[in-house]
């Protein structure tokens, strides 16, 4: 970095101003008795992003703290940080090579939404049955090594497809009969302290299948083939594809970003398989079901929904949607198993970071969490430690959302029920 | 340490007024412990080869009578592969399955997490395959090691490297551990003496996805990418660069040395292929008789095609504390180390000794402290996969001239 005390200079002039913006916009909405929900982290964003010019009309004017207001001084901090380090560090590739930093966004899209979505299922059973489940990471790799035995091992040849819906099947079995099993003392008041119960018997559930595939298929790293190669396409022409290259496993677009085939392929199926869950959700009886669970055990129990039934789904389907996730992912990563250890703590923090129980926000955290650990890996000047912090940056965010906004981005709106409600 | 010898000589009364002989004597044990990564984020894949190279070496040993009369048996102890959990095993094996000596060991934190207890415990410990110099370098009493030095092991791959034409730009990737940073360190500054720029990227063990890293690689435009991560790191890395253009078919690329595992490499790396891997040992068909009988019991147990080199420095690593057992007349520690210090066995590596120790120390003939019970003889060779689906064992060694069987095919060069 070639001027850091600019770059720190700046960021010290952001935190006292944040520090100011947050307590001092709080009083004032206090002493005019207004909401004040969202009064630290606006304050904080404002202060830190513009300063006294941004937090003095807001203390006189008091306004309405709309999404807009919430979003742009979140979003005007970002930029000041990223101006301050352009201007530190003019020769950085974050600051000097565009296609890098392109790669790098995408890369950061495409693995936030791979987290997001195995975020999700965590987020669908703490929504319904109010347990954190410490298996998660588990299902996640029961679904990639279940994928790679029937796709590679039993039944070599067979459509990935097959493979990759023969596990999730799996899966959601496993995780109907663990709920049904374990779980329904919980609701039955046989358990003194259920939230405990719930995270030690799923902490269980995680050693056990943990332990449980090692003996059974030892801890040798496996991974399937990548499921298709992508075909030969050569855009605008095939002398100068600027546009659209491809190999058998990399896509290239206009000359500078480059997205490897199975983490194209994961992240598109994510999405798809989001846009489906998203429809069973706010389409189907039972998903309209499960939604009301979500926001209101008893009285969805007095419109006929079965809470207990759905207790079961909700843990199948998050279940189901880790070792989906698994699945994609085991052409792209070695697989062991103790491969889940890391996707189910990021997962953990993406569902706080969201909020507990929001749908949206796991979506949101996860692509946020890939933004900031691609920022992180390609940014900090230093290589030896640019790497190394990855799972920190995850942390960082985190900490500094919590800070301003307990219940994360997404938490107020939604976490209203019983758990939350999405 | 005095309980085996206790149960020997109880074993031997019991059998002399039995009347039952020699066979009794034999039901007698004295534990020797065995270091193996069986967990991630160890190397799994290594630490698996080498418990069974340490089983084997136990069934070998108690087929050729076992030490001081008694069976051997080699207790297994999964390290993971952190230094943390490689202390406690170490204290266990001592304190609770009465190891009288301790062999195996694959990653260097391990064995600088653990040296100093068996140390301050008076275990003596041969240390089969971490490289760090700080291992024998702190010269404490009771540390052995048959594996290279980090630095020796550093200096294959760098001057390997500025073999490749026209380079000027390498990048590492390394792991943040014993092994790692320094091993990066010495390979940067091993290829600076060619005028070779080098960059350094360090990750944790364990890690899995290198996207972020990879690109920075790429952007870097290096004209080598060397792994120093051992485990399924440097098979994810390995492929992921790859999938981005910067892999072993784009540019000449040292994976780590876990790819010598063929079938595991080949699975996990399908597009490896012109990759470089340091092998230890000399090449199969330079194998003494000892190491020939031992890789085919290894293959016929294992279904491999081919014996790695930490396997045999797990089997020769339990060998050679028998040995010196055998020779000392004793399990008790400084009579282990005394004969180790003395020690010439026919290993399935060769010939191993300890030239330097308590008797004569290394400054004497002008060497550095890391030279304290070090086997200076491993061979270091450098191979290179020219064939998809290719056995390590039958790829071309490009270097040293000494073992070469083929030349190093340089690509995009």
């Amino acid at each position: 970095m070639e001027h850091p005390g600019t770059f720190w200079g700046v960021i010290a002039w952001m935190i006292v101003w944040g520090v100011a913006g947050s307590v001092a916009i709080r009083r004032r909405y206090l002493q005019h008795d207004l909401d004040t929900s969202n009064t630290t982290f606006v304050g904080a964003m404002l202060g830190a992003a513009t300063g006294p010019v941004g937090l003095v009309p807001l203390w006189l004017k008091t306004p309405e703290l709309t999404n807009r207001l919430i979003v742009l001084p979140a979003i005007g901090a970002v930029v000041l940080v990223a101006a301050a380090f352009a201007f530190a560090d003019p020769d950085s590739n974050c600051v000097a090579n565009g296609s890098f930093v392109a790669s790098q966004i995408t890369n950061g899209i495409i693995i936030g939404i791979i987290y997001g979505f195995m975020a999700l299922g965590l987020t669908l059973i703490f929504s319904i049955l109010g347990v954190v489940s410490f298996s998660h990471g588990e299902f996640y790799m029961v679904g990639g090594m279940l994928t790679y035995y029937v796709t590679v091992v039993w039944l070599p040849g067979i459509n990935p497809l097959l493979g990759i819906a023969c596990a999730c099947a799996v899966v959601f079995v496993l995780g109907a009969l663990f709920e049904r099993m374990f779980l329904t003392p919980m609701y039955q008041g046989r358990i003194d302290r259920p939230v405990e119960y719930g995270i030690l018997i799923t902490f269980g559930l995680a050693f056990t299948l943990q332990y449980f595939v090692q003996a059974i298929v030892g801890s040798n790293p496996v991974k399937t083939r990548r499921y298709f190669d992508f075909p030969r396409v050569r855009l605008p022409s095939p002398e100068d594809p600027w546009l659209v290259k491809t190999s058998r496993g990399n896509l290239e677009l206009f000359d500078t970003i480059s997205i490897s085939n199975p983490r194209l392929t994961a992240a598109v199926a994510c999405v798809a398989v989001l846009g489906a869950l998203l429809y069973f959700l706010h389409r189907t009886w039972t998903g309209k079901a499960l939604r009301a669970v979500s926001q209101d055990r008893e009285a969805a129990a007095i419109a006929g929904i079965d809470p207990s039934r759905m207790n079961m789904l909700a843990f199948a389907l998050g279940a189901m949607i880790a070792a989906l996730a698994g699945a994609l992912l085991v052409q792209a990563f070695s697989w062991l198993p103790q491969v889940g250890n890391i996707p189910a703590m990021r997962s953990f923090v993406i569902v706080v970071l969201g909020g507990l129980g929001s749908l949206p926000g796991a979506f949101v955290g996860g692509i946020l969490v890939g933004l900031v650990e691609a920022a992180g890996t390609g940014c900090i000047p230093d290589p030896q430690k640019a790497a190394s912090y990855i799972p920190a940056y995850g942390m960082v965010v985190l900490t500094l959302t919590l800070l301003l906004r307990p219940t994360g981005l997404f938490g107020r709106r939604y976490a209203s029920g019983a758990h939350g409600k999405f | 340490m005095k309980k085996p010898i206790l149960s020997a000589i109880t074993a031997a009364a019991a059998a002399v007024s039995l009347g039952t002989g020699p066979a009794a004597l034999a039901e007698c044990e004295t534990a020797i412990g065995g270091l193996a990564p069986l967990s991630a984020p160890g190397t799994v894949v290594g630490g698996e080869a080498m418990r069974e190279a340490m089983l084997i070496a136990e069934e070998d040993l108690n087929a050729a009578g076992g030490v001081l009369g008694c069976k051997v048996k080699v207790v297994i102890a999964d390290t993971e592969g952190l230094p943390e959990k490689a202390a406690a095993v170490m204290e266990k094996l001592i304190t609770q399955d009465g190891a009288v000596a301790v062999g195996g060991g694959y990653h260097s934190s391990v064995g600088v997490a653990s040296k100093d207890i068996a140390n301050a415990r008076g275990i003596p410990v041969v240390f089969a395959e971490t490289w760090n110099d700080t291992i024998t370098g702190d010269k404490q009493k009771y540390i052995f090691r048959i594996a290279p030095l980090s630095s020796w092991a550093s200096s294959t791959i760098w001057k390997h490297a500025l073999l490749v034409p026209g380079i000027e730009k390498a990048a590492i990737l390394t792991e943040n551990t014993d092994y790692g940073i320094p091993a990066a360190e010495e390979t940067r500054k091993g290829l600076a003496t060619g005028g070779v720029e080098t960059v350094i990227f360090s990750v944790d063990i364990g890690t899995q996805d290198y996207a972020g890293i990879v690109e920075r690689i790429k952007a870097e435009d290096p004209d080598i990418i060397i792994t120093l991560a051992t485990g399924e790191a440097g098979y994810n890395f390995a492929q992921q660069s790859a999938d981005a253009g910067i892999g072993p078919q784009d540019l000449p690329f040292h994976s780590g040395q876990v790819s010598l595992e063929s079938k595991s490499y080949w699975e996990n790396v399908p597009d490896g292929n012109y990759a470089f891997v340091q092998r230890i040992g000399v090449p199969e068909n330079l194998f003494n008789e000892k190491a020939k009988n031992f890789a085919a019991v290894y293959k016929e147990r294992t279904g491999k095609a081919a014996v790695e080199s930490y396997a045999m420095e797990a089997y020769d690593s339990i060998a050679i504390i028998a040995q010196a057992i055998n020779e000392a007349g004793s399990t008790d520690g400084d009579a282990i180390v005394a004969a180790l210090e003395n020690i010439s066995h026919d290993g399935t590596l060769g010939r191993i000794y300890f030239p330097y120790g308590t008797q004569k120390d290394p400054s004497v003939d002008g060497k550095g402290d890391e030279w304290w019970h070090q086997w200076p003889d491993p061979a270091l060779t450098v191979i290179q996969y020219q064939e998809e689906g290719q056995n390590s064992v039958d790829s071309p060694i490009v270097w040293p001239d000494a073992y070469k069987t083929g030349d190093a095919v340089y690509v995009g060069r």
